[in-house]
């Protein structure tokens, strides 16, 4: 933690963490001032991402993201299910987003945290708009049979940017996902074939001949910025987005169009310059991160 | 089916007073007062504790000492089939009261009157004692808080299969059906602070597989004690002391 003087001795910290407690709005715009934040960042810039693939060995795909202390674990399990009958060849995705109390001294246990539903609702809406899994690739035998994709993510720590780390980490667990090798048995149901069982005779070809991965189009990347007077400060911490209450997320995909655009009100409004300032920036930082992933 | 092979070797090729490979690791939720995650085998949990802070519900507080809330709850995907409904259920209830009463044994509860300590336990991959790895997860969790405590409390859970008394079940191992010992314990004032078992089992034997799991309590705490003693030396460097 900077301190805004030079001197070293415990009570001029003191004063500080105390300002920091009693005035943080006071706190937060000396340092906006100077164009810096408390962590030391530049207005425009994110903090450090880190993804780690298959960090869940039992599921079928999983990841684990991390932007600065935000952290977030995301599985995939696949389920054989009938399609609808009015999608006979498309699989189906399910997105559920969990806050459990570890995350947060604010989640208490037996009452689901406010923003839970509201990033479930998000992420479900993004993924599935902006085309990036195209769900006739989880089909398995037309009108008969197709995969149902469980996505579940945990936030194990919830510092701010929320939103952004819990679809990184979907967008990590579904190029990590491999799907597995099933055949139709005598029964006309869906088993899953093992390594063990490959010598054993069957009654059809197996379904799909090999562990396959789905193939990601246009990946979203997203990123949130807080709108404070004329100041907007990219990926905030769970500190300035409670201070600062205006924001605004944008998702972009892998050729810079726009897939989503989210300002859930707030008391700062916010020019159309403002809007496009903010698209500058996750173009910036996207490059970035997907310079630092490789 | 054969749990013990006649060499002596177990399903995972261990054998039988050997427990899996233990990893802890101190500080891994930022935004909490003391956190921990700890893994036995492929048993992988995450523990959470916050506090002392003030109570949330004004009704249940206490004048004269510190009140203790625990909550146990299984990610989706922690087990082989995906779970429906991961908390609020019968065994998730029983647990988070098991630890709650375990930890509550230990803590100097009464130099924190009127305050509140939670601890939350998150299990992210279930493979047999799933009950002792958040014991273990939640006396380092405290520990890194800063909580006062009597002594640590440690855990280890241990069998009786093909007439073998067997150290640290997985989850293979726990559902054929043999007895399951979990055994916790006060590791330097030597006291059992938990203990429970199922399925039926002779005394004399029974004697036997208890002084098993104590042993590996013994061993989980000799690794705890490490860790939290290089995390000891790692706050003191950072501070230059």
């Amino acid at each position: 933690m900077a301190t805004t003087n030079g001197s070293n001795d415990l009570s001029s910290e003191m004063e500080v963490d105390a300002f920091r407690r009693l005035f943080p709005l006071r706190f937060h715009e000396r340092h906006l001032l100077e164009s810096i934040r408390p962590d030391g960042r530049p207005l425009g810039r994110a903090r450090d991402t880190t993804i780690s693939l298959g960090a869940v060995a039992s599921a079928n795909g999983s990841a684990l993201a991390k932007i600065g202390c935000t952290t977030m674990l995301a599985a995939v399990k696949l389920e054989v299910m009938t399609p609808k009958a009015e999608s006979p060849d498309e699989g189906c995705i399910a997105i559920d987003f969990h806050m459990p109390p570890i995350c947060s001294p604010l989640v208490r246990p037996g009452r689901p945290a406010e923003a839970a539903p509201v990033i479930t609702k998000q992420l479900t809406d993004t993924i599935l708009s902006s085309g990036m899994i195209d769900l006739k690739e989880l089909s398995l035998v037309s009108g008969k049979a197709a995969w149902m994709a469980y996505l579940d993510i945990y936030c194990l720590d919830a510092d701010g940017a929320l939103f952004d780390a819990a679809l990184l980490s979907a967008v990590a667990a579904f190029s990590h996902l491999q799907i597995p090798v099933v055949s139709l048995n005598d029964d006309g149901r869906i088993v899953l074939i093992s390594e063990e069982n490959s010598g054993a005779m069957w009654e059809k070809e197996p379904v799909n001949k090999e562990k396959r991965k789905l193939k990601l189009e246009s990946v979203p990347f997203s990123l949130t910025c807080l709108l404070h007077k004329n100041y907007i400060l990219a990926d905030p911490s769970d500190e300035e987005e409670s201070i600062m209450e205006t924001f605004l997320t944008v998702v972009l995909d892998s050729s810079f169009q726009l897939v989503s655009l989210n300002k859930p009100g707030g008391p700062g409004l916010a020019h159309t310059s403002a809007i496009q300032d903010c698209v500058g920036i996750n173009k910036t930082e996207s490059e970035r991160t997907s310079e630092d992933i490789g | 089916m054969e749990y013990v092979s006649p060499e002596g070797l177990r399903l995972d090729g261990r054998r039988p007073t050997e427990m899996r490979q233990l990893r802890a690791e101190v500080g891994v939720v930022a935004k909490a007062d003391g956190s921990a995650s700890f893994e036995m085998g492929n048993t992988k949990v995450i523990a959470a504790v916050y506090g002392p802070r003030e109570v949330q519900n004004k009704g249940q507080q206490m004048n004269d000492q510190a009140l203790v809330r625990c909550e146990y709850s299984m990610a989706n995907f922690s087990t082989g089939d995906r779970m429906r409904k991961p908390k609020g259920d019968r065994r998730s209830t029983e647990i988070s009261l098991v630890i709650r009463q375990t930890m509550e044994a230990c803590i100097l509860t009464h130099l924190m009157p009127r305050s509140q300590i939670d601890i939350f336990v998150q299990v992210l991959q279930a493979d047999g004692g799933t009950r002792s790895a958040c014991i273990n997860a939640a006396t380092l969790a405290l520990a890194d808080a800063g909580i006062p405590m009597r002594d640590l409390v440690t855990s280890c859970s241990a069998g009786y299969l093909n007439s073998t008394p067997l150290l640290d079940l997985n989850y293979v191992e726990d559902s054929a059906g043999g007895p399951d010992v979990t055994v916790g314990i006060l590791p330097k004032l030597d006291k059992v602070t938990l203990l429970q078992m199922d399925a039926k089992l002779p005394i004399d034997i029974f004697e036997n597989v208890m002084q098993l799991a104590i042993e590996g309590c013994k061993a989980v705490a000799n690794y705890i004690r490490e860790i939290l003693l290089e995390n000891t030396k790692q706050l003191e460097f950072r501070r230059g002391v």
